[in-house]
C-alpha cells in the first residue's frame, strides 16, 4: 500500500477529528503537499457539506403537539401478546445473534438427540459413540460452524458473512483500521 | 431550573408523566431528524419517533443511567429505524419524490435552503446513492453528519466499537464518493 493510500483511508477520520495527534499531523502534512490527496480532501469535505444539506430536513416546523398525543395514544392503547412477541423478537433477534443462534439450535438439537439415543442405547445393552461438536473461526468477518453427529454420520457446516464483507470483527478489537 | 436527563428519568421512573412529556420535548426533533436519515420518508419518520418514545417509555424504569438518556433513545430510534425498513423496503423513486417535497417545501420556509448543494442533480444523485446504502451504513452517517457525534458516542449507539464505527463511515463515504465523483 503506498503513502497516499493509507493517507486517504484516513481522511475521512482526520476530517472528523477522530485521529490520534501524531496521526493527525502526518495526515495534515501530507495533505498540503501531495495535490492528489489534497483534492481528495476537498472532494470529501464537498460531499460532507452536500450529505449535510440533504440530509437535514426542517425539524423547526415538526410541531410537538400532536406528535406528543400520538405518543400519549400508544401509551395508553393495549398491546396484544402477539404484538409484544414481535418486539421483543425483533429487538433480539439481530443478525449476529441470528447467525450464532442458528448453528447453537442445531447443536441443541443434535446434542438432545444424541443424549437421547445414548441412554436408549443404555438401556437396550447396544454400543452406540454419539456426540455432536461445534467449531467456529471468526476472522476478517468470515464465520464457521461446524456441527458433527457421529451416529448418522451428519456433518452441518455453517457459513456466514457480517455486514456484506465489512469487517464486524474488528468490533471485538477496538482496531482502528478500516478494512476497505 | 431546568432539569437535567437524569433528573427527569429519575421523576418518570416515579411514574410522574410531565417529566417523561419533557424528556420527549426535548429530543424528539433530533430523533426524527435521525429516523429520517435511516428510512427517507417524514410520515414513518414520525411513526417511528413516536414508537420509539413509547417504547422507552416502557423501558425507563430499566434504565440505570449507563449512558447519557439521548444515547440511549438514540440506540433504541435507530434500532426501531433498522427494523423498520428491513420490514417495508421502499421505493427509490417515491423516496426521491419524498426528498424533493422536503426540500421544495425548506426552500418555502427558509431563506437560502441550497446554500451547501448548488447542483440539483448532485442532490438527486446523492439522494439515490444514500438510498444504496444499508440501514447501518445509513445509520452512521447520519449520527456523525447530522448530529456531530464521536465515534465512541454512535458505537455506543449502534452497539459496535469505535472501530467498526470507523470502518462502516470509511465504506459508506467511499462508495457514495464514488458515485459522485464527477459531480464533487
Amino acid at each position: 500500500m503506498t503513502d497516499c493510500e493509507q493517507i486517504r483511508e484516513s481522511l475521512g477520520t482526520w476530517l472528523d477529528g477522530e485521529l490520534g495527534r501524531f496521526e493527525a499531523e502526518a495526515v495534515r502534512s501530507h495533505v498540503e503537499k501531495c495535490p492528489h490527496c489534497g483534492e481528495e480532501k476537498r472532494q470529501l469535505e464537498r460531499l460532507q457539506v452536500a450529505l449535510r444539506s440533504v440530509l437535514e430536513v426542517e425539524a423547526s416546523r415538526m410541531a410537538f403537539a400532536p406528535f406528543w398525543n400520538g405518543v400519549q395514544c400508544r401509551i395508553a392503547a393495549k398491546r396484544s401478546w402477539f404484538e409484544d412477541l414481535s418486539d421483543w423478537l425483533s429487538s433480539a433477534l439481530t443478525p449476529p445473534r441470528l447467525a450464532w443462534a442458528v448453528p447453537a439450535v442445531i447443536a441443541l438439537v443434535l446434542g438432545v438427540w444424541s443424549l437421547d439415543s445414548f441412554f436408549y442405547s443404555g438401556r437396550s445393552g447396544a454400543q452406540r459413540n454419539n456426540f455432536a461438536s461445534v467449531d467456529s473461526i471468526d476472522t476478517y468477518g468470515r464465520n464457521v460452524a461446524l456441527l458433527r453427529e457421529d451416529e448418522t454420520k451428519t456433518t452441518v457446516i455453517w457459513l456466514y458473512q457480517n455486514q456484506e464483507g465489512e469487517n464486524e470483527s474488528s468490533g471485538d478489537t477496538d482496531e482502528k483500521r478500516p478494512s476497505f | 431550573m431546568e432539569l437535567s436527563d437524569w433528573e427527569l428519568v429519575r421523576k418518570c421512573q416515579a411514574g410522574e408523566m410531565s417529566a417523561f412529556e419533557e424528556l420527549v420535548a426535548r429530543y424528539q426533533q433530533k430523533v426524527r431528524i435521525v429516523i429520517l436519515g435511516v428510512l427517507r420518508d417524514r410520515e414513518d419518520a414520525a411513526e417511528v419517533a413516536q414508537e420509539t418514545f413509547f417504547r422507552a417509555f416502557r423501558k425507563i424504569k430499566s434504565f440505570q443511567g449507563d449512558s447519557s438518556f439521548y444515547t440511549w433513545v438514540y440506540r433504541i430510534a435507530v434500532n426501531v429505524a433498522i427494523d423498520w425498513q428491513r420490514r417495508k423496503k421502499r421505493n427509490p423513486l417515491e423516496f426521491r419524490d419524498t426528498m424533493d417535497a422536503i426540500l421544495e417545501e425548506r426552500h418555502e420556509v427558509a431563506k437560502d435552503p441550497y446554500a451547501d448543494v448548488h447542483d440539483k442533480e448532485l442532490r438527486e444523485r446523492l439522494a439515490t446513492a444514500i438510498e444504496e446504502l444499508t440501514p447501518e451504513h445509513k445509520a452512521v452517517i447520519v449520527l456523525r453528519t447530522i448530529e456531530g457525534l464521536s465515534y465512541k458516542d454512535i458505537g455506543g449507539i449502534l452497539g459496535c466499537s469505535e472501530g467498526t464505527v470507523m470502518s462502516r463511515l470509511h465504506y459508506a463515504r467511499k462508495k457514495l464518493q464514488d458515485k459522485l465523483r464527477a459531480f464533487l
